[in-house]
């Protein structure tokens, strides 16, 4: 057993607890209906919230006029972002090792000057009941003065091209200018020679990619119940993936303290990256302490997809890949355009590193640009930009290995990154069992059975995915209970079964069965900060801040033990709920013996921070066989199986679960959804008939294959695990599709239309 | 608007209750009955979080006003378990970890309630096909899959 799991095992060195598949512990109130969100939620005297939203793609807001919809019978209140603090750009709240742009935040909830997008809100109004709501926004008399509008990157990056924000210079250019422009930044990581390494290649590739924007796709749209009281308190019931980041973010844009709100968090019907941000807190917050009512904003689908909540980015990559005879990759250059909507800092940053991280070059050159269009601002998606930057890596790849006449597995085995190798940003390599993978593949049958000729073309695909993750934050603490049970209040929300994976790892430290565990989320009053649900980060940062909890607990109770048997601490063993002493026939007691002695004598109360843990990097690679109809363009996806390194899988079900999710979504994107915008910028497929989700028809079984190498120096040697399984998925199918018909797939989604268009160019070259 | 009186079975309960005609029976059961487990997540038909069972059949009930439940008999996911435990799909569920977010789960489950009272033994295809108008972001399907061929496995449904 690794170092790192036998550190915090119990005295006979063994995991009793984590590594089980036990059902949620939250499973019950899901199967029966009684499991809360906000949506939910009923409070007497409440009233319905609805937000006014612009029809237009570009234009600044002239005037305003609610009197006519005030007067209606019915209306408690209406906002505007006359309601709200004029926040200065650039005002932010602290978030991880980085911030969260509370302006960009404020104009996502209501437009302030200017609409940026269709669908941006530009009024809300609440009423007795929606009908007289809906029957309100329409009585709000909105002004606009329309402007052109950029809804391509191509277009917004043109020289006569109309400008979004007057004051967004380009930054990171080698000579500045200075002129308002729709490219916010350009990043570049650079090592060696690239020209160079280009000529001097025995083989050069390219694959140039466009990708469309696609939608998180949570089946629970954005809500939230917000009640302001007598003594000015905002209370907020909330879906969110940080009630944290909620709270600073409306106390921000409201302008209030932070003593006067309070967040609580009920369960979330799917984030995904979506609900990170707030999408109307605010405005709910605001109505309720203008009518004096208890307020429910609840988003329609057609909102969530028209600009109500942010999608994810479109994006244009061109990679170039240079390699030696000998088959080891000497040059790797990369371009690429990411779509940040309506508002600026989609940074390419950690798409440019996730893309080129898997493979040692001497020579590379990576750039990327972040531009603004008037669509909706763009947020995170599950390992965001990843699945794009692999669509594109991943192929070259598998372009380059074909081109060297090499199996695309032995060719990746050749020129993977290995523990300590210097990657993009200049940064070792971490110690992940990329090889042991490429091992696992090269002895499973998904790789090794030849594949069956079907009465179309059929094609086997390989990629692999790259996802760092980070730790930022978390917080728990723990009471013991009177019986001498842990208590722990957890400050993160559960998107994924971390509460259970806390259980489990509670259970663990105490050495108890899981029952005998209490765990929940607390809200923003009740527990200490933790950071956004996000980036792979809870379970393994949690499970740190409970070992630490633990730990604290376990010795305070020692003291008390010590005490009430005469013995000192360090003679004493904690075991299975008891405190022992090593001599035979010395005496014991249980931590129900010591609570029913000491628990009125004051409470053991314990925290549990991390911070800064080591990255739990993630690793995987997907296999997929598919058959392609030539007359038709569509891909059938006939079998998948992904592996993946998840360092230790505290619950291996619900592990599983997270990938086989992870892959449909990105089967999703990779051949179904896409945001198709017209002219006017209005996205034509707002429903979830049109914008096509897989259905449980449209996909194989999903096969997963589970690696656990753990990551030095963290408890249990925990891994991310959430949202690598999706970065291979589209480049996996891509690959399958190019080894089945020749076509190289070069536009996201891979619709029948786009497939066809693309055989039917191969079989004309 | 005048307000008209419905009269239906609910879960075995007999309702009579005073609705909006604008009122979907999804908006019945969910702001008039405060039955909240069934779920709204398109208004379309779309996704399937809504379904329910209608007189035996299976539907989303955001597409059927409130007004045409007149003297049905409708069962929602909040009917299922009984004070002797779990129906065998939830139970199924359960152990297969066949729910995450738990925002389609009482969809999934009454599609699936649907199909066992109509096909004791279905197999994997008619599993998938019974289901497929219920979408689910989170598991894949794959546990909700094995959850509800183990339900065929073990026989007998309620």
């Amino acid at each position: 057993m690794p170092e790192e799991f036998i550190q915090h095992a119990n005295p006979k060195g063994s995991l009793e607890t984590i590594g089980k598949r036990l059902p949620r512990i939250d499973a019950g109130k899901r199967v029966t209906g009684e499991a809360i969100y906000p949506a939910d939620m009923h409070l007497p005297g409440m009233a319905i919230a609805k937000l006014k939203r612009s029809p237009h793609a570009h234009a600044k807001i002239l005037s305003i006029d609610t009197t006519k919809a005030l007067a209606l019978d019915g209306v408690l209140a209406v906002v505007t972002a006359e309601d709200f603090p004029d926040l200065e750009p650039g005002t932010s709240v602290p978030m991880g090792q980085g911030s969260c742009d509370v302006w960009m935040v404020g104009q996502i909830n209501m437009a302030r000057h200017k609409v940026l997008w269709v669908g941006q809100p530009v009024a809300a109004v609440a009423a007795v009941d929606k009908h007289i709501a809906e029957q309100a926004l329409e009585l709000i008399e909105v002004h606009y003065e329309v402007l052109d509008a950029v809804f391509t990157m191509e277009d917004a990056q043109a020289e006569t091209a109309p400008i979004l924000h007057d004051s967004i210079r380009t930054s990171g250019l080698d000579a500045p200018i200075n002129k308002p422009s729709n490219i916010c930044s350009r990043t570049i990581f650079e090592r060696g020679d690239c020209d160079t390494g280009v000529t001097s290649s025995h083989a050069v590739t390219e694959v140039s990619v466009s990708i469309d924007t696609a939608h998180q796709g949570y089946i629970e749209p954005q809500a939230v119940v917000a009640k302001y009281d007598r003594e000015g308190l905002t209370t907020m019931w909330v879906s969110t993936q940080g009630h944290f980041t909620a709270e600073l973010v409306t106390a921000k844009i409201l302008g209030i303290p932070q003593s006067k709100i309070r967040v609580i968090p009920l369960e979330i019907g799917g984030g995904f990256g979506g609900k990170v941000f707030v999408h109307g807190e605010p405005v709910a917050a605001k109505l309720s302490e203008k009518s004096s009512k208890p307020i429910k904003l609840v988003f329609s689908r057609e909102e969530v997809l028209q600009g109500g909540s942010g999608p994810t980015a479109a994006m244009q990559a061109k990679v170039t890949v240079g390699a030696n005879s000998d088959g080891r990759i000497n040059t790797l250059i990369a371009k690429v355009h990411v779509d940040a909507g309506g508002l600026p800092n989609m940074s390419p940053a950690i798409i440019l590193q996730v893309l080129a991280a898997l493979y040692q070059t001497p020579n590379l050159f990576l750039e990327g640009y972040d531009v603004v269009t008037n669509k909706p601002r763009t947020e995170a998606y599950r390992a965001p930009g990843g699945i794009q930057a692999a669509f594109a890596m991943e192929q070259a790849i598998d372009q380059m290995s074909e081109k060297l006449d090499m199996d695309p597995l032995n060719f990746r085995k050749k020129n993977f990154a290995v523990t300590g190798s210097i990657m993009p940003a200049g940064t070792p390599f971490p110690c992940i069992g990329v090889q042991e993978i490429a091992e696992a593949i090269a002895k499973h049958p998904c790789w090794t059975t030849p594949l069956e000729p079907g009465e179309m073309p059929r094609g086997r695909g390989l990629a692999f995915g790259y996802w760092r993750g980070t730790s930022m934050t978390s917080a728990c603490h723990v009471t013991i209970s009177g019986d001498g049970r842990p208590m722990f209040t957890l400050g993160s929300v559960d998107i994924s079964g971390s509460s259970t994976a806390m259980a489990q790892v509670a259970a663990e430290q105490f050495q108890m069965p899981l029952q005998d565990v209490y765990v929940a989320t607390g809200d923003s009053k009740s527990v200490g900060y933790t950071d956004i649900a996000a980036a792979s980060r809870v379970t393994r940062t949690m499970a740190s801040a409970v070992v630490d909890a633990s730990q604290k607990a376990l010795d305070e109770l020692k003291i008390r033990a010590a005490t009430l048997i005469q013995r000192m601490p360090s003679e004493l063993t904690y075991d299975h709920g008891s405190f022992r002493t090593a001599d035979v026939g010395g005496p014991s007691i249980s931590s129900a013996e010591v609570m029913q002695s000491t628990l009125t004598q004051g409470a053991i109360v314990c925290h549990g921070i991390s911070t800064d843990l080591p990255f739990g990097v993630e690793v995987g690679a997907h296999v997929c066989d598919v058959e392609v109809d030539e007359d038709t363009g569509q891909i059938t996806v006939l079998r998948y199986t992904a592996f993946q390194d998840v360092g230790l899988a505290i619950n291996p079900a619900a592990v599983e679960g997270q990938i086989e999710g992870s892959v449909v979504q990105g089967l999703g994107w990779a051949i179904t959804e896409g945001f198709d915008y017209g002219d006017d910028g209005r996205l034509r497929n707002a429903s979830l008939l049109d914008y096509r989700i897989p259905t449980a028809l449209d996909v194989p079984s999903i096969e997963t294959v589970l690696l656990q190498k753990p990551v030095p120096g963290v408890p249990y040697g925990l891994r991310g695990v959430g949202e690598v399984p999706i970065v291979p998925v589209a480049a996996c199918v891509a690959n399958a599709v190019y080894r089945a018909t020749g076509a190289r797939m070069t536009q996201m989604p891979m619709t029948p239309e786009r497939v066809l268009t693309a055989i039917q160019a191969n079989k004309t070259n | 608007m005048s307000k008209e009186i419905l009269a239906c079975t609910v879960n075995g309960d007999k309702q009579s209750s005073l609705i909006d005609p604008r009122d979907t029976l999804l908006e019945f059961l969910r702001d008039r009955l405060g039955l909240t487990g069934t779920k709204e997540g398109c208004s379309n038909g779309n996704c399937g979080s809504c379904t329910v069972i209608v007189d035996g059949q299976t539907l989303c009930s955001c597409l059927m006003f409130a007004a045409e439940a007149q003297e049905c008999e409708i069962t929602t996911v909040e009917g299922l378990a009984t004070v002797e435990g779990f129906h065998e799909v939830q139970d199924a569920l359960v152990r297969h970890g066949g729910t995450q977010c738990g925002f389609c789960t009482p969809g999934v489950l009454m599609s699936a309630v649907g199909l066992f009272n109509e096909n004791p033994n279905p197999n994997e295809d008619e599993i998938r096909l019974a289901i497929a108008g219920n979408i689910c972001r989170c598991t894949g399907y794959e546990k909700i899959v094995k959850a509800l061929q183990d339900v065929t496995a073990n026989g007998e449904v309620a």
